[in-house]
């Protein structure tokens, strides 16, 4: 018996990176209502993507970053696929990064993600102006890149700990 | 049993690790694709992602109650830091529309009478759903969002979204119980309005910005900032005459227009059923109509007329629940 409630446990410790971060998807559309904000929310889930592949990468398969891209699509109403394509890209290049990020003091972490994060913007940004076939011009992709990026020590604070104590 | 696992394992590992290999390149492919086939309205994609969106919605109803209600506090706390200058202007407002109203009641009363002179037929009165905004409207890359009724509540395709003080977008996705407004903000969406003062007819063309387009104006157009913008009913799609915003800014760049309605404070959402029936109705054609809205956008005027034509004349439940 106990051994099916350690089976369980580990399970459900496995499972806290993909449950946390859907959850931050879903938190990503609440209204907040405050002014300005309903323009440029950070991209949570863009940050916890990063986390988990730097930090947890066999807890987050591309499979599971694939899955909630689509989910984030779905949500915010952006073509299928696009952010599940960033998702992907920034997890992909995130994988061939995260030796530079270990181990490390936090301020190269984030610098580390403000870049690779520019890199999903600009990902994003190409392919709405594809897809859309127009040219999207407007600051509000350049206010949410500095808002996601200036967030992301407070996000972090909240992985680490989900991390530390729910992970393991 | 150890041995057919054992067996079954061994079956499978070539596939597995081809499969751990490659994971990644297929995903990526994979994402490409369902861009491309979202793109062009495969209706698979269409149904998973209103299921999946409808099984998420009542997270999303639950989330969204204390957002509203701290909105609330904080717009109650900020109204008391204006109360006094607030007073005053709403005072004199107040004394302005008093002279407004008398100058409307007289026109009413003219309007009235020359209505009946020419055997002007009004349009039906719209049945109304109220819904509250479950979602922000998605950040940059796209603007719409989430309404907690669904077709259960009778919203359809293509019905108009208006706030309190005006015109929200349109509706392009319906679930059971959610419904997808695309925002006129929204860098796909194009609706057809006509400057009230000037009657001069356009296309609110949304560039993802605050400010939306006014394209296709006559070459003639005599316009001039703080015009009121209403819908101009064109198309079939939208009902005339809603208010949507005012010119604030003319130049070469174009013309760009303030919408009414306050984005911050998007809580509830009104749908307006007027069933007039120029949207398609068709699920398979239905969203290409949705989105791209451009009954008087050139190159997309010949098959949204074909597509809208077709179905009124055939359906006979067109008629019998439409006009009387």
């Amino acid at each position: 018996m106990s051994g099916i409630a350690q089976h369980l446990d580990s399970w459900a410790r496995y499972m806290m990176p993909a449950v946390t971060t859907m959850f931050l998807a879903l938190l990503n559309v609440v209204p907040l209502g405050l002014p300005g904000i309903s323009d440029v929310t950070p991209l949570v889930t863009m940050m916890a993507v990063f986390y988990w592949s730097v930090y947890r990468p066999d807890l987050l398969p591309a499979v599971v970053v694939f899955a909630l891209g689509l989910i984030q699509d779905i949500l915010l109403g952006s073509p299928i696929g696009l952010m599940a394509l960033t998702f992907l890209a920034i997890h992909g290049v995130t994988l061939t990064q995260r030796q530079a990020f270990l181990g490390k003091p936090f301020f190269v972490t984030w610098v580390g993600f403000a870049v690779i994060s520019a890199g999903g913007f600009m990902l994003m940004w190409i392919m709405t102006c594809v897809l859309a076939a127009d040219l999207l011009l407007t600051p509000a992709v350049l206010f949410q890149f500095i808002l996601t990026t200036v967030s992301f020590p407070l996000a972090a604070w909240v992985f680490v700990r989900v991390h530390r104590y729910l992970v393991r | 049993m150890a041995r057919r696992t054992a067996t079954f394992s061994k079956l499978t590992q070539p596939v597995r690790s081809l499969w751990q290999r490659f994971a990644f390149s297929a995903l990526v492919l994979a994402a490409f694709a369902l861009m491309l086939l979202g793109k062009a309205d495969i209706i698979i994609i269409e149904r998973a992602r209103v299921a999946v969106a409808d099984a998420v919605v009542p997270i999303l109803e639950v989330l969204s109650e204390p957002a509203s209600s701290l909105t609330r506090v904080l717009d109650k706390i900020s109204e008391f830091r204006y109360l006094h200058s607030k007073f005053e202007r709403l005072k004199q407002e107040n004394q302005q529309l008093r002279q407004w109203r008398h100058v409307a009641t007289g026109l009413q009363a003219e309007n009235r009478a020359l209505r009946r002179l020419t055997h002007f037929v009004p349009p039906n009165s719209p049945k109304v759903i109220t819904g509250r905004a479950i979602s922000n409207a998605g950040g940059p890359f796209v603007r719409s969002i989430l309404v907690n009724v669904g077709s259960r509540q009778g919203v359809r395709r293509g019905l108009a979204a208006v706030s309190g003080t005006g015109f929200v977008g349109m509706v392009v996705e319906v679930g059971e119980r959610h419904s997808r407004v695309l925002l006129m903000t929204d860098l796909n969406s194009q609706i057809p309005v006509v400057v009230q003062t000037t009657r001069d007819p356009g296309v609110l063309s949304g560039d993802n910005s605050d400010r939306p387009r006014l394209l296709f104006l006559p070459q003639n157009a005599h316009i001039s900032t703080g015009d009121p913008v209403v819908t101009s009913g064109e198309g079939g799609v939208l009902p005339a005459g809603l208010q949507v915003g005012v010119i604030t800014a003319i130049s070469d760049a174009g013309v760009r227009v303030k919408p009414l309605v306050d984005w911050d404070r998007l809580e509830f959402v009104r749908f307006l059923d007027y069933r007039v029936d120029g949207m398609v109705q068709i699920r398979r054609t239905a969203r290409t109509a949705a989105t791209s809205l451009g009954p008087l956008k050139p190159d997309r005027l010949q098959p949204v007329r074909g597509q809208t034509a077709k179905p009124v004349a055939n359906a006979s439940d067109v008629n019998a629940s439409g006009t009387p």
